[in-house]
Formats: C-alpha cells, structure tokens, sequence
C-alpha cells in the first residue's frame, strides 16, 4: 500500500538552481491562482462576519436611521426571554437530532462494511437519498407524517389507544419532529463519512479478529469504533455547528406562525430568532447581536469538543 | 446545508449595509417612457398590467412578480437600504407602518398630484398611508372588506339555517357568533370554526374606532378596552370547545377545510381566493354571511413610488389611469380585489357579480357594504408585532393547553419584550 505513496524516482525534486530563476510573476502568479476563492470569501464571508460585529453596536434600521448604542442590544439581549427560549430549543433539538443520528450512523457504516453484504452499492447509495432531497419536501411529508388529525404516526399510536398528540404545537413534540428531520436528512452523509473511512481499515485486520473468535459486537467495539476515531471526532464538531444554526426546518413547520415557529416560540431556534429579528421586525442591530452570541457559541463549543478530542487521543 | 444558508443570508445583509444611504439621491433621469414594477405573486396582476398596455402601447412596462407579500417588503426593504428600486411598488398593509415611518425613501405623491385624486377613496384607508408630516406615499388599490364564509351543507346538518340572511342574523354580534357554535358543536359534535385567534380575535380587533394606538399616536394596546373586549371574545371562542384548534394556513388547517372538518371560516375579501384553491372539491357548498358586528376591514394594499425611481412620472401615469374608481373597477371585474374607490359601490359592474363557488353570493355587495361607515385608526410600525402577541396568547390557550386567567397578562408581558417597551 506505502509503496504506490512515495515518489518514483524520476520526478525527483529539482536542482535547487531552478528555483533561482524563477521569476517575480511566477511567484505570485500562484496567489493569483487563489485569489478568486479569498476575493468571493472576503466579499460574502469575511466582510459580513466582520460588518455583523460593527453593526450589532448600533441601534440600525435599514431604512431609516442608525443609532450607536453601544452594548445596548446585548444587554437587551441578556434580559430577553425569547433569547434564552431559543437558546434552549436549539440546544434541545441539537442533542435530540446529533447523538441517535451519530450512532445509527456508525452502526450503518458497520453494517454496510459487511464482506457479505449483497448490493452494497445499492445500499451504500441510498442512504444518500435523503441528503440530496430538498429541506421543503422533507419538511412536507413529515409535517404530515407527524399531523394531528391525519398524521400517519397519530394513527398508528391510535391502534394502542393513545390519543392524537398535536406534535408541532407542543415543545418536545416539535422538538422532536425537528430532530427526526435532522437525523433523517444528515445520517447518509455521515454514514458515507464513517464508512469511506472504514474502507481504510484492512479487511484482513476483520477476518483476523473473527479467526480469534471475535463475535461482531467484538468487532464494532474493537476494530470499527477504534479506527473511526479521528472521523466521529470531526463529524461531531460539524453536526454541533451545523445543530446550533438550525433554521429550515423550524421554520417550515409551523406555517401559521412561521418565524417564531408556533405561538408560544416552542421550537424557535437562535438562527431563526435572529432572523425574526433581522428580516420580520428589520432590527438589524438586534438580530446581528444574535449572531455575535450565536457566534461565541459555536466557538466555545467547538472549543470544548477540540478539548475533549485530544484529551481522548491522549489517553490512548 | 444550514451553515451555506446562514452565509447566503449574512452576504444579503452585508450586501444591504455596505451602500446605505437611505432616500439618497433623487429619483427621475429615466426615459419616462417605460417603468419597473414590483407586484405580489398569485394576485394575477399582469392582467391589469396589459390592459394598461392595450391602452398605452407606447410604455414599457417590467412587470416582477417578487413573491409574496411579506417577501415583496423585504425585497423593497433591501432595495431601499442600497439596491436598485424599481418604479412602482406594490404593498401590502400590514407591512405599510414600517416605510410611512420612513417618509424619506418614497415620492411624496402630493407632488405629483395626489390632492387631486384624494376624494376618490375611502378616506380611513388613504389616511394610513398618510406620514406625519403629511407626505402622501401609497395610493390603495384594494380593501379587504369582512365576512364569514360558512358550509351550507353542514349547517343543514346541523339544523342550522343556511341562506345568507338568515344566518347573518343568526351573530349580529360575536356573542352571538360563539353561541351558534355551541349550537353547531352540540348538534353535530364537530368544530364550528377553524379556530379563535384568527377567526375571532383577529376580526373583531379590526372592527374597532381606536386599536393598539390613540389618535395621537400613542400606544394604548394595554388599556383600549376594545382590544381587551376583542382578546376576551378571542380567549371565549377559544375555551368554548367550538373551534378545530387550527392556525390559518397550516396544512392541518387546508386538511381540515377540505374535509369539512369546520362549517365556518371568517373569510376577508382575500380569503376567498384560498377556500377556492385550498378546498376546490367543497364548490357550491359555501355561502358568505355578514361579519359579526356588520363591518370591518383587513388588508389592503397601495402602490407606491420609491425616491430613487428612474421613471416616477410614468410609473404615475398608470397609477392614476388604473387606480381611478373605473379602473379599479375594472380590476375588481378581472381579478376580484375590491376596489378602494366608494363611488363605484354601486355600479351594477359590482353588485351584480356573483360567484357560482359561493353558492351564488353577490360578493361585491357583501364586502363593500362592511366597508362602508368605519372609522379610520393609526396603525403604527409595531401593530403588526403586538397584534402577533395577542394571536399566539390565543393560540397557546386553544391549542397549547395555555392558562386562560393568565393569557391577556402573558400577552402583554411579551408585547413589550417584543416592542422593547
């Protein structure tokens, strides 16, 4: 396997003289090569990251006048309940959607490594479907799926004598009709994640444990888990960005109250409270302060989930 | 991809602050013989728009239907904020108190002439376009009269009465209307309404002389009387077991109306367009009765000329053409807006019209008679958000299992987080 990795030996670096000769517009023509990402990121990425700071000290209606006013709008932001609510809601939703969404991930990605396995191309594929469908289809048919009156999932529950359970007008109902959503749109692509990496994984190393009598549990907990390490680090650090900015879904749920997400904001998150905020009462200084919050978040917990990943490597 | 999402937006924003200069710079410079129109999605406005054509075939007009409504201000929004306006712009009322309060971003139409044509329109709806200083900005081109759409079919199920007269008799009043529910309800054991907030509250909060403002401004949502007496009927309504307990336009509540899981929807003029689309199979099956209370208005919209327009003159020529009583008359006769323009409230053009989906209804004569004699109440940036408030109250007590000793003091609680009172 190494030996295709190292370099043949006809293209061994060249003399160092070569170097001296090469020219001012040779040097930079490589920064040319990348400057239209860095140009479109500075202009659609860094730009606004950076504006968004400046103007959550203002007081700014976009059409009318901009006021400095200091920290005013975090302080404002502090005492509001609505900001805590959503805080709470993204933070419910998130570890609602992540963690099952992670370990039914791993468990398929064990599944479909499977030497035995028929059509595993098949499979492999179509766990991507609900990747590739649009957010609004999926949010279609799990509102339905999940509706009061006619809801596929009510009915079922009827058949043990449960009665209809209005999903998105309650807070853990929505919560969960959320995080299904979640799940069921990100699970193929972390599936497909674990499993290129569990493709790495010699499959000599599988029939070897099985030869010494390792049972499949053996298996997942010893060879599969070990080896996914570095990439359920990773996809835990992007599906915690991704769950704090959930925004679609909330807001296609509940489409009689859309941007807080039902009357009494039960499943609002902070992405779509800044955009209440931004875009449905245009208090872009309010809405940007959210974003700075948002922003602050996102780092400590990124922050934290680096801390915590080291430490396991370290303790291997 | 939620994170691409966030970053399409923030380059939305970014994109609306780097050239902010409100209401800077003048308008004019264009060729005057075309202009740029931004209209609402689904209101069937390019009809309109040709047979202006058909008479002026000398001016061009770009037609962009933005979306809907709400989208249409937020586009405009951005557009003022730094963007390429364009000409005409259509909005709607209740994103109208966000841009009267921001003068400087449109034509004062009193330049253009706009005292001239005044006469022509209900006077408490040209008022709401009226700034503080007096600047003219929107000329309304609709109204939103009321009325409750009701099923024929499951009121004779009922026992209930089911011609027009007789059942706008049944509520003079939404007591009344709360008590022929419980009738409905205890006859058939089914919802007599989709549900409060929308229905009832957000009827009768619109029936009144003086709502979340005084005449002079004020805000006053926590003392009126007539908004607590219309969040009562709300929260009534709610606790009386006599609506399905489905907000407006959710998919349950379209399920719902297609099933005829409620006999009874308060319909404004608009909302007729939706029983059509929503409940296609239920045609002939519907009536409408008079609103509870006989009168009432909810939305509207005006046309308006931002600062910055190329072509502010011909995009004036057209409004004052198509927006003149016949030609929303006219209107009326292609599309179904009623017209803003009380002179032609009795053109047989209108009284006349009947419409076969509603079993016949004469819904011109209907929804103009409920416009007639109201009086007109400010309405300020913030109504739209404490309006909200009181909905979700009433939707939380009817759908959410909320307190209703507590809902009207929650609401105000959350008004005022909600408008940084």
């Amino acid at each position: 396997m190494t030996v295709t990795l190292s370099p043949p030996l006809d293209t061994a670096p060249p003399p160092p003289k070569a170097r001296k000769t090469m020219g001012l517009g040779e040097r930079l023509s490589a920064y040319a090569y990348i400057a239209p990402f860095f140009l479109i990121f500075g202009v659609f990425g860094l730009f606004p990251f950076a504006f968004t700071f400046y103007v959550a000290l203002f007081d700014w209606n976009p059409i009318g006048d901009q006021v400095f006013i200091g920290f005013d709008n975090f302080v404002r932001m502090f005492g509001d309940p609505r900001f805590w609510n959503a805080a709470g809601n993204t933070v419910s939703i998130w570890a609602l959607s992540t963690v099952p969404q992670l370990l039914l991930a791993l468990v398929l990605a064990h599944v479909l490594n499977h030497a035995r396995l028929r059509f595993a191309l098949f499979f492999r594929m179509s766990v991507l479907v609900p990747y590739i469908t649009s957010v609004a289809a999926t949010a279609i048919v799990f509102v339905q799926l999940f509706d009061r009156d006619y809801g596929l999932l009510n009915w079922l529950l009827g058949f043990v004598g449960v009665e209809p359970i209005d999903f998105v007008q309650s807070t853990w109902g929505s919560h969960l009709l959320i995080a299904t959503m979640v799940m069921w749109r990100w699970f193929g692509y972390t599936t497909l994640l674990y499993l290129a990496s569990l493709q790495s994984v010699p499959r000599s190393v599988f029939e070897a444990a099985a030869i010494d009598g390792a049972g499949p549990w053996q298996r997942f907990r010893h060879i599969t888990v070990p080896s996914l390490r570095p990439v359920i680090i990773f996809t835990v650090v992007t599906s915690t960005i991704g769950g704090l900015q959930i925004f679609t879904e909330p807001l296609l749920i509940a489409s009689g109250a859309p941007l807080t997400c039902g009357a009494v904001r039960q499943c609002q998150t902070l992405t779509l409270f800044l955009y209440e905020q931004g875009f449905g009462q245009f208090e872009f200084g309010y809405g940007s302060a959210v974003g700075v919050a948002l922003f602050v978040m996102v780092v400590v917990i990124a922050a934290i989930n680096y801390l915590l990943s080291t430490r396991i490597k370290a303790d291997r | 991809m939620k994170l691409r999402s966030l970053l399409l937006r923030a380059a939305a924003i970014s994109a609306l602050l780097t050239a902010c200069t409100p209401g800077g710079g003048g308008g004019g410079g264009g060729d005057g013989k075309s202009f740029e129109f931004w209209s609402f999605s689904a209101i069937n406005q390019k009809l309109t728009v040709d047979a202006y054509q058909a008479k002026r075939p000398d001016i061009r007009i770009k037609l962009t239907e933005v979306g809907t409504s709400t989208e249409t201000a937020q586009s405009l929004t951005t557009a003022l904020a730094g963007g390429k306006v364009p000409d005409l712009v259509l909005i709607q009322g209740d994103n109208l108190p966000q841009f009267v309060e921001q003068p400087q971003n449109f034509v004062d139409l009193r330049t253009l002439g706009a005292d001239e044509i005044k006469g022509d329109y209900l006077d408490w709806v040209w008022k709401q376009s009226v700034a503080k200083d007096g600047e003219v900005l929107g000329i309304p081109t609709d109204v939103g009269g009321m009325a409750v759409a009701y099923r024929t079919d499951l009121f004779a199920a009922a026992g209930l009465p089911t011609d027009r007269e007789a059942v706008s008799a049944l509520w003079p009043t939404w007591d009344a209307f709360i008590e022929t529910g419980k009738r409905y309800k205890q006859a058939t054991g089914k919802a007599f309404t989709d549900n409060a907030a929308t229905s009832v509250f957000y009827q009768a909060v619109n029936q009144v002389s003086e709502k979340y403002h005084s005449a002079d401004r004020k805000l006053v949502y926590d003392t009126n009387p007539q908004v607590k007496a219309a969040f009562d009927l709300g929260i009534k309504a709610a606790t009386a077991g006599i609506t399905s307990g489905q907000s407006s336009f959710e998919s349950a509540w379209s399920t719902g109306m297609a099933q005829g899981q409620y006999a009874a929807v308060s319909a404004p003029s608009w909302m007729l367009n939706s029983i059509r689309s929503t409940a296609p199979d239920t045609k002939g099956k519907w009536d409408i009765a008079k609103i509870p209370g006989g009168s009432g208005n909810w939305g509207g919209s005006y046309l308006a000329i931002p600062k910055r327009a190329k072509n502010p003159q011909a995009a004036w020529e057209y409004v004052k053409e198509m927006q003149s009583p016949q030609g929303q008359l006219e209107h009326f006769a292609r599309v179904g807006a009623l017209p803003s323009t009380p002179s032609v409230y009795q053109d047989s053009k209108l009284t006349g019209e009947k419409d076969p989906f509603f079993s016949g209804a004469p819904t011109g004569k209907i929804y103009t008679d409920s416009l007639l004699g109201l009086k007109p109440f400010y309405i300020g940036p913030d109504s739209a958000a404490i309006g909200q408030e009181f909905l979700n109250a009433i939707t939380n007590v009817e759908q959410s299992g909320g307190n209703p000793a507590t809902a009207w003091d929650d609401a105000l609680r959350n008004i005022k987080t909600a408008i940084g009172e």
